[in-house]
């Protein structure tokens, strides 16, 4: 049987009760809602010929609680028993067509009945179960067909649930459980890629310990030393100040020459292992496929590159080296403290519990007050640059007074909240600065005491209160250590999560070298989807001879970019192949691939650089003659020597901002540069006037003489020349044909045309 | 009555430009069969725009839906068109959807007002201005609908927020009992709204985007506000 979810052994009960069992169950899923939008535990059986729903309420040890969300792996540890609120069967041969529909909130499981003539409703569900329900349809069609079905591999591990904690996956593409992470595993791992540097690592960390050394020795020499065995009478070094001084001023030499080595090393350092960092998590990134951008911000990811190499690097670097030889100091410290005067060392650290708990105290509140205050801030900051992106919307609708009401009111938050902040420090360090400081009063005041007892000497006690001093130091920071830490782990799990991202797409091992195709493109059967479950393209079959022009028309959203998408391998097929000159691009290897095709795709991009550098791109090494008959041809020539700097105009962020058509004549030079086999134009003169795509036409025409096209739009006289049109419907190909035959089909492009001629002869044209 | 209201909503300079088919107890009756509901209305025949899709023309090529169908399986619905519509004469069509569904045009401010009713293909037959230009029992019918596409459970009380690696794990009381759910990027998976009388309310979508509501902020206790706030 395939269980999809786990399940109480109550139920097998139940269900036997009612004469069907146990092996004769092949599928069982579970849901969280029974029809009547109530939640409880429902579950869905399959035996070979029925369909059982079943919802109750399994009740668990109350230990574990009842939690819908932590369920699935915990469940099977605990004894539940299940109590019965509804029963249906259904004959399976009744029923067709299982789907999940997907609604907002909810998603419910349909089938075509044949004793209630239409659709019925199985189940309803939250989207918590929307995976295992969509498995459930998909295995129940199999047991459907009479097959025992078998659990796919792939979806065997699509579990949201983590399997040691049975917590779920914040991302179920990331099958990482922020609870169970082994935290010493990923420290060690990211200590590896400091190993690199590991001569100047044990440097920095020889020094360190010297530094902390010389430390703890300072205070003795110069105060317990000095004044017991130097000033007094007595004393084993009586009156050799010079001797004293020598030594002390050594020692702060030594400290200081071991000072700036350490520095010296230190940034040294901390510059190539940033620059290391960055480096591989942009490796990282670019190796992977377009469908890991799509589903991350692409902002977010740049922050990520940038921010995470620097925090790596701080807690590495700084962070850890600083916190290893404190504790060390720390310890040592106390245990010298104590072996000098056992009870004066417990009286002077009496403070710190008291000094470690409301520090804490302060840093949650802190914590709280810079989270608003960043909160606010951003919202600010992002108020404004909304507001000054948009100031022509604004000034177009004279909107001026209330955007100045928008960013004071935001403004005025942001003051409130800093106000906040910064009377909270205002109080609060002190405050626990005299807490630290009560620990040097006792000191005082009970070292004094025993010095006129003559239980210590005055030398003993000013060491013991440098000593102590050395100790609360640096309590602050070992406060603060803790959310450093968390920090760098948070960084490292999202550098190691781009590391270990496996592409979707991916070379073939041994691809096929094709350094000359001919451009004959065929599509068979192809079925693609970006989210499963949601055909984007369903069944598409065509075949381009080598050099024909070839127009895919549809309407928007149709699909006919991802076709192109897929020729070009942005994503693989799920289903069916595409071969180019009777190749499978999947054995194509990628360098031959996209030189040989060339795509202008709707959403054009140009970097940041100069007209050249962005036409250039594709192949750096062509001569300016060649950019200038590439720029001719896209008919960006003219507009291009407009401008004042003209090929070397910078465009790009802050600089010249370019329109639509022109940037889509831009990218058009581009494609045509590069002198591609087959050449795509993705709705690539879409933003220009008729005149310019006509102009530009004319042109490629001339060189797409002998080349594959295809070329995407839903204007029809941007495909007048097509050799063969593909209509593109819901992802479904219903149409393909010349121009004439399609017109004579009287479908769905005859539909289009007739529309389109319409239009133009409303305004006087005739088509 | 109800087309009097309707137009006095509409700013005139934009009357009659567009045509938008609202659909009230005049025109429209809820229909139900195994749990899904359709509808039957009696509308203003309209002239066909071009934009329109021509349904005869459509089901004149059954040649290719034919072969899809074989192949999928899934298309034996389509022998019956999403809406059949019928000519009454007089100017009126009547139009039977088996299945209708509901899209809330703005479902944070308006939940029951404003509701698209879309037939089997997603095409829009006509919108709702209110619910309440229904009697039952369709209103409650229309209600379920809604209720079930826009499940939101209303969050009483927050137990605990813990943010962690860039996620954040709430446990919180519902009206169902306790419950936990798990926020990717908790800033932008709270949306704040107002109620029609002014509360302040707040709807969170969770990773699986499941939805969940506070309806008025300040009745949340003080504890339970103080774990929220700092994500408004």
């Amino acid at each position: 049987m395939i269980a999809l979810d786990n399940y109480p052994s109550g139920l097998i009960e139940n269900i036997d009760k009612k004469g069907i069992s146990e092996d004769k169950l092949l599928l069982l899923a579970k849901c969280d809602m029974n029809r009547d939008k109530v939640h409880c535990d429902c579950y869905l059986a399959a035996t070979k010929d029925e369909l059982l729903i079943i919802s109750g309420i399994m009740t668990l040890n109350p230990k574990a609680g009842v939690n819908r969300h932590f369920s699935a792996a915990s469940a099977s540890r605990l004894e539940a028993t299940f109590t019965e609120l509804s029963y249906e069967c259904h004959m399976l041969s009744t029923l067709t067509d299982f789907s999940v529909e997907e609604m907002l909130s909810t998603c419910r499981l349909t089938a075509q009945s044949e004793d209630a003539d239409g659709r019925i409703l199985l189940a309803l569900f939250t989207n918590t179960s929307k995976l295992q329900m969509s498995l459930f349809a998909k295995y129940i069609k199999k047991i459907k067909d009479g097959k025992e079905p078998e659990l796919d591999e792939e979806d065997s591990k699509a579990t949201q649930f983590c399997p040691k904690c049975g917590s779920r996956y914040p991302d179920p593409n990331r099958k990482i459980c922020p609870r169970c992470m082994d935290k010493g595993k990923l420290i060690r791992r990211m200590a590896k890629l400091f190993m690199k540097y590991k001569l100047q690592l044990i440097i920095i960390i020889v020094i360190l310990v010297a530094m902390s050394a010389l430390g703890v020795l300072s205070p003795y020499i110069g105060s317990a030393f000095y004044y017991d065995e130097v000033l007094r009478d007595g004393g084993s070094f009586y009156g050799e100040i010079l001797l004293v001084l020598g030594m002390i001023l050594g020692m702060r030499v030594f400290t200081l020459l071991l000072n700036i080595v350490n520095g010296v090393i230190t940034s040294k350092i901390a510059c190539l292992v940033s620059y290391d960092l960055k480096q591989t998590i942009f490796n990282a990134i670019k190796r992977l496929s377009i469908s890991f951008f799509t589903g991350r911000q692409t902002g977010g990811l740049m922050t990520q590159v940038n921010n995470d190499a620097q925090t790596i690097y701080g807690f590495f670097c700084d962070g850890l080296p600083y916190f290893l030889i404190n504790a060390v100091q720390i310890v040592v410290l106390v245990i010298m403290m104590f072996v000098f005067n056992p009870l004066l060392a417990a009286l002077s650290l009496i403070t710190i519990p008291l000094f470690g708990f409301i520090v804490r105290f302060i840093f949650i509140r802190l914590d709280k007050l810079h989270a608003k205050r960043y909160s606010s801030s951003r919202s600010l900051s992002s108020a404004l640059s909304d507001v000054l992106g948009g100031i022509r919307v604004v000034k177009a609708f004279s909107k001026e007074k209330n955007e100045v009401k928008r960013f004071n009111r935001h403004s005025e938050r942001l003051a409130t909240n800093e106000k906040n902040l910064a009377n909270f420090q205002n109080v609060a360090w002190p405050l626990s600065d005299f807490i630290l400081y009560l620990g040097n009063i006792f000191a005082w005041g009970f070292g004094g005491w025993m010095v006129i007892r003559g239980e210590l000497t005055y030398g003993m006690l000013l060491t013991f209160i440098a000593y102590m001093n050395m100790v609360y130091n640096p309590m602050y920071f070992f406060m603060d250590f803790s959310y450093w830490a968390t920090d760098c782990m948070n960084a490292c799990s999202r550098l190691f999560e781009v590391m270990d991202a496996v592409p979707e797409v991916v070379e073939a091992e041994n691809p096929v070298s094709m350094e000359n195709m001919q451009g004959r493109v065929t599509f068979n059967n192809v079925e693609f989807s970006y989210v499963k479950n949601r055909k984007v393209i369903d069944g598409v079959s065509f075949d381009i001879e080598a050099g024909k022009v070839i127009g895919i028309v549809g309407h928007t959203g149709a699909g006919k970019s991802t076709l192109a998408n897929l020729l070009i391998r942005l994503y693989d097929v799920n289903e069916g192949e595409i071969l180019i000159d009777g190749v499978n691009v999947k054995n194509i290897s990628f360098t031959d691939l996209r030189k040989n095709i060339s795509i202008v795709s709707q959403e054009t991009y140009l970097f940041m650089g100069t007209i050249l550098e962005n036409i250039r791109y594709a192949r750096p090494d062509a001569t300016l003659d060649e950019v200038i008959e590439a720029s001719k041809i896209a008919g960006a020539h003219d507009f291009i020597m407009k401008l004042p700097d003209a090929y070397s105009t910078r465009i790009g962020f802050g600089y010249k901002d370019l329109s639509g058509g022109e940037r889509q004549r831009v990218s058009i030079a581009r494609a045509v540069l590069r002198n591609p086999k087959i050449l795509i134009l993705d709705e690539a003169t879409a933003a220009m006037d008729t005149e310019t795509e006509r102009q530009i036409q004319t042109a490629l025409e001339r060189l797409v003489k002998g080349r594959t096209t295809i070329m995407i739009a839903h204007r029809l006289s941007t495909l007048r020349d097509a050799d063969k049109l593909i209509v593109i419907e819901n992802g479904k190909m219903p149409e393909f044909g010349t121009h004439l035959e399609l017109i004579n089909k009287k479908g769905i492009y005859y539909k289009l045309y007739k529309m389109q001629a319409e239009a133009l002869k409303n305004i006087g044209i005739e088509a | 009555m109800s087309e009097e209201k309707i137009n006095s909503a509409v700013p005139n300079e934009l009357r009659g430009i567009v045509d938008i088919v609202y659909l009230n107890r005049d025109n429209c009756k809820i229909t139900e069969k195994n749990g899904f509901i359709g509808l039957r209305a009696v509308l203003d025949k309209r002239e066909e725009s071009l934009f329109d899709e021509e349904k005869p023309e459509k089901e004149s090529k059954p040649d290719e839906k034919a072969e899809n169908s074989e192949r999928d399986g899934k298309d034996e619905k389509k022998d019956r068109p999403a809406v059949v519509t019928t000519d009454l004469g007089d100017g009126k069509v009547e139009k039977l959807a088996e299945r209708i569904f509901l899209s809330r045009a703005f479902p944070f401010d308006m939940p029951f007002e404003y509701i698209s009713v879309l037939d089997r293909d997603k095409k829009e037959i006509g919108l709702i201005r209110a619910l309440d230009d229904f009697d039952e029992p369709d209103r409650s019918m229309l209600l379920h609908e809604l209720e079930a596409k826009y499940y939101t459970p209303v969050i009483r009380r927050i137990i605990s927020v813990k943010e962690r690696y860039g996620f954040s794990y709430w446990k919180c009381e519902c009206e169902f009992g306790e419950t936990s759910f798990t926020l990717k990027d908790t800033f932008r998976s709270i949306i704040k709204a107002s109620s029609p009388d002014g509360k302040e309310r707040a709807f969170i979508i969770d990773v699986d985007g499941n939805r969940y509501e506070i309806p008025d902020m300040e009745a949340l206790d003080r504890h339970s506000y103080k774990k929220i706030e700092l994500y408004l």
